[in-house]
């Protein structure tokens, strides 16, 4: 059997996530070894531009209409497509211009400019194409990538948690900042799967990896406000990084 | 006229290209081009309340997002009049360490090598000369361990926080990073062979003006608030709150992104900068690799950057020793972030990310709100400078010759280990 051929891609972002395929330095030559990388910009200077693959890999949100151009293009050559991480797969901290007008925020950047910038209102990759897998996080974990990895090379989907931080923080038996310290903490309504890293180190999660599926926002938002939070604080805290965080 | 277009450039952070307009033989403009969707981030984090700041400001690049978090609690320290403890301090300095041994590097082995032994990757380099690639990787983890120790996350630190850690690491992780680090020693002295072995690169030949942090130590990413910048004996020195003097920067058309000028001049930012600005740095073990890799300050080279990275890292790996002794010497403590208490103001960050001089400057309301946010990267600042270096490049070529000139310009490039998303200012034009 001939090896799937991969293309990894990063529109507007951080190239959080390919740093993270990248830092899976005791894997790289095994993974290269499993698969056949064909488009990857960031570490290849020979590519094949155009050729179908089996996966593609696709890092960022669409920001511009040159990124909603390539993500098509992207779309029609490949048969699986994976969004890799929290821009991908919500849009990310750029998705805070939900609801602002761009034009005025390109002006407070840039200036008075006689020219006009090729931008776009940020939206998350499954607002622009069908997608076949999120993996989110900001940046992704680098086991669910490897998870997904054999996964897909095994013809199997891969599972990752639903429900929210709060369940892997109480297994890691850790005190709750929300509820014994009055910290405005995301972990009940935010995808688990991180191992409840912030608050094990007694920060507050901020809500990286988006909202969680099995999460119960209603008696959560009951919590938060008898902790004296306000609907707007709360709403604004949990759409930094995913805009329909808030929805809930 | 006619015109050599030359990306989307490979093996760099993020999308970028060079365009070259000739009229005969004679270069007319050179641009650095950046087709990279613009996220508006600094906008974006008005409003936000002083704890949320640097969570989202790191996300702007995740090669230097331990960079982007401490340099923006600095500056969040500075509006408050906070005071962070000799401790907090020297664990944000081995942060910063990792930071830099990670992302040297992954630029090093992974992004420049391929260019000097002529191959496209590191992984095709990987399947003739497996040692090269290998200890690469085994530097690149030794640099994330370290900022996973700290931070809690190899990219986008978590437990770095206002006033100080959330968790000051344990005796046993220091004692662990210590082992790590004492194995990467005899690495470090196989990079600077692998470097010196390297053929030379020489075509492109420049007076540069540096800029870097000026050390009160002996050297340091993290501590110090002014610049130095230098050229030819002539020194200017800026301190932090007045960064615009030589950030300056301006929206182009023609160029695509702001660029920084000091009194007109592009400057250069990052390892070669630093090396350059602080020679009283290079001592010891860092003194006899220099010799080594034959690199004489200041360079008129900006190739030379990368001998500057590759006995940075080096450097940084003897340097993150010498701060676990001291932490050890001192005892580590538990200590909480100091308390934070919000008030009106404006506060400015500079340090060192990897590839150079990275300011955060922010004013906050009396409730420790932001009202603004400025954000300058080392890319924004080089943008000026690559452009310049890029244009003395294909003036030296001699006989026009295209392929050469490609080969050249691509290399002068990630040279520059430019970071795209870092450079929140720079844009393409509809």
């Amino acid at each position: 059997m001939s090896k799937p051929t991969v293309g990894i891609f990063g529109l507007a972002g951080c190239s959080g996530d390919q740093l993270v395929i990248l830092n899976c330095e005791d894997r790289l030559l095994d993974i290269v070894a499993l698969v056949e990388i064909r488009d990857f910009l960031t570490a290849s200077s020979q590519n094949d531009t155009a050729c179908p693959l089996d996966v593609a890999l696709v890092e960022g949100a669409v920001a511009s209409r040159h990124d909603a151009e390539r993500l098509q293009a992207i779309r029609a050559r490949s048969k699986v497509l994976v969004a890799l991480g929290t821009c991908a797969v919500w849009g990310g901290v750029a998705a805070m211009d939900r609801g602002l007008d761009r034009k005025k925020l390109l002006q407070e950047v840039y200036g008075e400019t006689e020219w006009e910038y090729d931008s776009v209102p940020t939206q998350a990759v499954r607002e622009v194409v069908p997608v076949d897998l999120n993996i989110t996080g900001c940046p992704i974990e680098k086991e669910h990538f490897l998870a997904a990895l054999a996964a897909v090379l095994n013809g199997d989907v891969p599972l990752y948690p639903q429900y929210p931080v709060c369940t892997e923080c109480r297994m890691r038996e850790n005190n709750c900042l929300l509820v014994e310290r009055g910290e405005l903490c995301c972990g009940p309504v935010t995808a688990a799967g991180c191992d409840a890293r912030c608050p094990e180190l007694r920060v507050p999660c901020v809500g990286c990896r988006g909202p969680a599926r099995d999460a119960n926002p209603s008696s959560m938002l009951a919590v938060f406000e008898a902790k004296g939070f306000t609907r707007e604080q709360i709403a604004e805290r949990l759409k930094t990084f995913a805009p329909e965080g808030v929805t809930a | 006229m006619s015109t050599l277009v030359i990306g989307p450039l490979a093996r760099v952070e993020g999308h970028g290209g060079i365009t070259v307009e000739f009229e005969g033989d004679t270069v007319k403009d050179i641009r650095f081009d950046v087709p990279e969707g613009a996220r508006l981030l600094e906008p974006l984090v008005r409003g936000k309340r002083y704890d949320e700041v640097a969570p989202i400001l790191s996300r702007i690049c995740a090669i230097c997002s331990v960079a982007h978090t401490l340099t923006s609690l600095k500056a969040t320290e500075d509006a408050f009049g906070i005071k962070i403890s000799p401790q907090t301090e020297l664990l944000r300095e081995l942060m910063t360490r990792g930071e830099s041994i990670e992302s040297h590097a992954l630029h090093v082995f992974l992004l420049a090598l391929p260019d000097y032994l002529n191959y496209p990757s590191a992984t095709a380099l990987a399947a003739d000369k497996p040692a090269a690639v290998t200890l690469g990787l085994r530097l690149k983890k030794l640099g994330n361990q370290i900022q996973e120790t700290l931070g809690g996350r190899a990219v986008h630190p978590v437990n770095a926080v206002v006033g100080g850690f959330g968790r000051v690491p344990t005796f046993e992780q220091i004692i662990t990073l210590r082992s790590s680090l004492m194995q990467a020693v005899a690495d470090c002295d196989a990079m600077i062979d692998l470097v010196a072995s390297l053929p030379a690169t020489d075509f492109c030949h420049s007076d540069t003006l540096y800029a870097a942090l000026r050390s009160p130590h002996l050297d340091t990413y993290y501590s110090g608030d002014e610049v130095m910048l230098l050229s030819d004996g002539n020194r200017a020195i800026v301190s932090a709150p007045d960064y615009r003097t030589f950030t300056n920067e301006k929206s182009l058309e023609h160029s695509h992104s702001k660029h920084s000028t000091f009194r007109g001049s592009p400057f250069m930012v990052g390892a070669l900068a630093r090396l350059t600005v602080n020679p009283r740095r290079l001592t010891g073990r860092l003194a006899v690799a220099m010799k080594r890799l034959k690199l004489v300050l200041p360079a008129d080279n900006p190739m030379d950057n990368n001998k500057a990275q590759a006995l940075e890292l080096l450097n940084d790996v003897d340097r993150a020793l010498d701060i676990i002794e001291q932490l050890l010497r001192d005892g580590l403590k538990d200590e909480r972030p100091v308390p934070v208490h919000p008030r009106s103001g404006t506060g400015t960050g500079i340090t060192e990310a990897p590839r150079g001089l990275l300011v955060h400057s922010y004013t906050y309301d009396d409730g420790g709100r932001i009202v603004s946010a400025d954000v300058i990267t080392p890319t924004a600042m080089n943008a000026a400078s690559l452009e310049l270096h890029l244009r003395r490049a294909v003036e030296q070529c001699g006989e026009r010759d295209d392929t050469i000139i490609a080969k050249r310009l691509q290399m002068i490039a990630r040279a520059y280990d430019p970071c795209i998303s870092c450079s929140v200012h720079l844009v393409r034009r509809a």
